[in-house]
């Protein structure tokens, strides 16, 4: 009876990782094909994988994505993880929850009101759209995200760990770097890839603030689908999507190496 | 902790190894002087090898930038963060910049290859004398049909209501094209701002949801070419997509008379660099270029001259190069101003409701 039940549950499993998995299959079937549009597979061809690294303009703009992912998610790391601590050692409990739900409103804020606020900010303040409005923006709205993924870990850290660093004698330096940190550390990981990936994939804050020659891969892909969207873009979201891929094994290799580490 | 060290410098690192290869690209394709020219154009809707060659007879560097609605580009130009030196908007658009004082007026002796444009396709009331824009392509607005999946010949905006289509049309989702159609379809202008005639325009539209299967957005181009539905009304260009897309279909101009629309190219106010513009603007307009384009795009170019550098095939086919005698008849949008468009919006919303 109880092996039964353990089949059914993985055959579900599977159904659901095939429906979500499916239209990427999908995407990087097509990317091979020879006939040019998403109605009818005619042939294999490596045509649209070499157009793209022959278009330059495509691999600035994916360079552009690439750099403004890692800069703002290291940046918002940082920010988020000083954010979190300032709500952690908040002393009273009113400052610690303002505090906390200023930090949610961003978060549950729509991309589309962040994007047309941050215009009207740039424009008022005679910054110029291209490169730095859109890294701002992105730091912007992944701050928060690090944040609530920092805090739970600062919370499940039992408060005794820092009196007893204290009582032998380290310094709030100490304390920091060799006691919080290193606890916290999963928890910054996992603000950081998170941050990275809403970054790489944000459309509608991107859209309002590029600009001057600047744009990311969202606001592209976008942009081209009055058209119809070429076999190209399919080309590169499978490369896209293996670099992901990538990441998301890497961060599980770090994970795992972490973990073995504090139970040494 | 040295973890997290190194976990937030490596990001940093690599992006600077990554701006410092964007900086070699773009030096290798020579941009950071001041010989750059901004281009403000619909997604795809240039052939980019004529930008290449453009640069290399004008040493302008360009920088090409995409939109994908007239919306989002009158919003980007009117904040002004960007610099644009050319922007391609539809008709509607262009009286809208014009009325903001958004537009630079076009100084036609720098153009030299002015005299390839069709006059048919010039001085139109979006803007008189063309004081400000070059048309770029043009089109119509009509029914793309399957004439295996329909019995008989469409030829009119009343076949969708007379034909036995149930539930088998699709409609671009466009306040003034679907008002358009039914106005049209009584005989009225597609302009009118008559409300009793406007009233009634919505009134025929909602007897015609028991044939309507969806409205829908771009993805109506993949639905007709799968033969999901029989007919749609879809702008000529999509509709040339479309076909070449699915052979099968085919493009009819509805006999009551229909839109004429027009994507032109302007400089807007905010232009750095005028005189590139203008170089811009002559070299699109030059025959060969024009065709090439045109060739690529697949939408209807007005450049007379063009037109013999285009296979014949192409250039005869009525559905998309109509005589002057059909595009005289048709109508192009005018800025029908804040209050009228908002009735036509409050028509079209209502007439959205009534759907099953």
């Amino acid at each position: 009876m109880k092996r039964k039940k353990i089949k059914l549950a993985n055959l579900y499993l599977m159904a659901v990782f095939f429906i979500l998995y499916a239209p990427i299959l999908y995407l990087v079937v097509y990317s091979f094909n020879s006939g040019g549009t998403m109605s009818g597979f005619e042939g294999f061809t490596l045509e649209w994988y070499a157009s793209l690294f022959t278009d330059t303009r495509l691999l600035v703009i994916v360079l552009n994505t690439i750099v403004i992912a890692l800069l703002s998610a290291t940046i918002s790391t940082i920010l988020g993880v000083i954010g979190a601590l300032a709500i952690y050692t908040a002393k009273q409990k009113y400052t610690k929850t303002s505090l906390l739900s200023l930090n949610n409103v961003l978060i549950v804020s729509p991309d589309v009101i962040i994007g047309a606020s941050f215009l009207i900010l740039f424009t008022m303040l005679g910054i110029q759209l291209g490169f730095y409005s859109v890294l701002l923006a992105h730091i912007a709205f992944s701050v928060p995200i690090v944040v609530i993924l920092v805090l739970p870990k600062l919370q499940e850290m039992s408060p005794t760990l820092i009196d007893a660093s204290r009582d032998l004698g380290a310094s709030t330096w100490d304390v920091l770097t060799k006691v919080i940190l290193p606890y916290i550390t999963p928890g910054i990981f996992a603000g950081f890839f998170t941050a990275l990936t809403y970054s790489l994939d944000d459309f509608a804050v991107t859209f309002f603030v590029t600009g001057n020659g600047f744009a990311t891969l969202a606001v592209e892909v976008y942009s081209r689908a009055r058209q119809g969207i070429s076999l190209e873009i399919n080309a590169l979201s499978t490369l896209l999507f293996l670099f992901t891929l990538l990441l998301v094994i890497g961060y599980y290799v770090l994970a795992r190496r972490g973990a073995k580490e504090v139970r040494r | 902790m040295k973890k997290l060290v190194i976990m937030l410098t490596t990001p940093v690192v690599v992006s600077f190894g990554i701006l410092f290869w964007i900086y070699q690209i773009n030096m290798a394709q020579g941009f950071g002087g001041d010989n750059t020219l901004v281009v403000y154009n619909w997604g795809d809707y240039i052939d980019e090898e004529l930008i290449d060659e453009f640069e290399e007879e004008t040493g302008l560097k360009v920088i090409y930038q995409t939109f994908d609605s007239n919306e989002a580009m009158l919003t980007k130009i009117q904040q002004g963060g960007t610099a644009y030196d050319i922007a391609v908007p539809s008709d509607y658009a262009i009286s809208k910049m014009i009325e903001d004082d958004l537009l630079i007026p076009i100084d036609y002796s720098k153009l030299e290859n002015f005299d390839n444009i069709d006059p048919r396709f010039l001085d139109k009331s979006f803007d008189p004398g063309n004081k400000y824009s070059v048309p770029y392509f043009w089109g119509t607005v009509g029914i793309v049909y399957n004439p295996e999946l329909v019995d008989g010949e469409i030829t009119s905006w009343n076949d969708l209501w007379d034909m036995p289509l149930e539930n088998d049309i699709l409609l671009a989702d466009g306040t003034r094209e679907v008002m358009g159609f039914g106005l049209n379809s009584l005989g009225y202008s597609l302009n009118t701002t008559d409300r009793d005639e406007l009233l009634e325009a919505e009134k025929k539209l909602e007897t015609l949801w028991p044939n309507i299967k969806a409205i829908v957005g771009d993805e109506i181009k993949m639905l007709m070419a799968n033969r999901e539905a029989a007919a749609a009304v879809v702008w000529s260009g999509d509709a040339s997509e479309i076909m070449y897309e699915n052979e099968e279909l085919t493009y009819v101009i509805p006999e009551e008379g229909t839109n004429l629309w027009f994507d032109n190219l302007v400089i807007p106010s905010t232009a750095q660099n005028v005189e590139g513009a203008h170089q811009f603007i002559d070299f699109m307009l030059d025959a060969e270029v024009a065709a090439r384009n045109t060739d690529y795009v697949g939408y209807s170019t007005p450049n007379d001259a063009a037109l013999e550098f285009l296979d014949e095939e192409v250039v005869s086919d009525e559905r998309f190069y109509p005589s002057s005698d059909v595009t005289d008849e048709l109508e192009v949008y005018e800025n029908l101003g804040k209050r009228m468009n908002a009735y036509y919006n409050e028509l079209y919303l209502r007439f959205k409701m009534q759907s099953k």
